[in-house]
């Protein structure tokens, strides 16, 4: 297995498991708090990872922008989903809707990156995406008699 | 143009979702250019310094819908510090998740392959839900995680 995809599975393992604990957490306090105690543990993993690893620095303007930029990225982006959920969004549909969001990273990365994709990883990245909007359809509630 | 054939207004929720598709589709594309220079570690520590304006925000927010103060029931207690132990457990993991994805980017893959394949993460959601919280899957999510396991396949190739 390339290397690059064992860690891309990594992610996808550890993503998959706050799936289960932010459920856990959202169903006992509001998911503003929940999002702030997020944030707070963000902070103490960097702390552990400034006391542990040992960064490298001498980064150019460019890198540091984006990697700020990556923060401030991810973090309104789930903020907008929780405000959508509040907003009268259906959970299925909010959820399914913005499982889009690979198809974006797609089409930046091939027009702004140049990066290339085969037939058979567009296949795979059209595939993945009709997945992850089939695996945010809950089941339906059995009908009252 | 009458009343009826006045074009309606964007529902909020849609408004959201698509600031969300925006926000998270431009992530993969920043994280890319930034994972040509910067290590999983020193990224942690600056999408960190990039999230405290939001963290701030929040917390602004949060202080003035639930003043601190108010008598709470030993049960109410100790839900609520459930609720904040796990909503801790989930930064710490999604940090963690973050840096392997970073990893991933700075490794070689690209960001059109590496995003459509961690965004596969609800598979291991419903399998923990099916699990661990007696959770009941609909046929259409069988399907998914099938075609899940396909998706990976194929973007791997």
């Amino acid at each position: 297995m390339q290397l690059w995809l064992g860690f891309a599975i990594l992610a996808l393992v550890l993503w998959g498991i706050t799936g289960v604990t932010q459920k856990l957490s959202t169903n006992r306090i509001t998911s503003a708090r929940s999002f702030l105690w997020f944030c707070w543990a963000m902070m103490a993993l960097s702390a552990a990872v400034l006391l542990v690893a040992r960064p490298h620095w001498g980064l150019a303007p460019l890198v540091v922008a984006c990697s700020v930029a990556g923060g401030a990225l991810n973090g309104l982006g789930a903020w907008t989903s929780f405000r959508a959920l509040e907003s009268g969004g259906k959970a299925s549909i909010v959820i399914s809707l913005v499982s889009l969001y690979p198809m974006l990273t797609v089409v930046l990365a091939v027009v702004l990156l140049h990066e290339r994709l085969t037939g058979m990883q567009m296949a795979g990245a059209v595939t993945a995406i009709a997945a992850a909007i089939m695996l945010s359809l809950e089941a339906p509630a059995k009908a009252e008699a | 143009m009458t009343g009826e054939n006045r074009p309606r207004k964007l529902p909020l929720w849609l408004f959201w979702s698509l600031a969300t598709i925006a926000l998270w589709g431009a992530w993969g594309l920043v994280s890319k250019v930034a994972s040509a220079g910067a290590d999983p570690y020193v990224n942690q520590l600056l999408f960190t310094a990039g999230i405290i304006p939001l963290l701030v925000f929040v917390g602004l927010t949060v202080r003035k819908q639930e003043p601190a103060g108010k008598a709470q029931s030993a049960e109410a207690r100790e839900r609520r510090g459930q609720g904040i132990r796990w909503a801790f457990f989930t930064g710490i993991l999604g940090g963690l998740g973050n840096m392997a994805f970073f990893q991933a980017l700075v490794k070689g893959g690209n960001a059109s392959v590496v995003a459509p394949v961690t965004a596969l993460f609800p598979m291991v959601t419903v399998v923990l839900a099916l699990v661990f919280l007696k959770e009941r899957l609909g046929r259409v999510q069988w399907m998914g995680l099938g075609l899940a396991f396909v998706a990976i396949y194929l973007l791997s190739a």
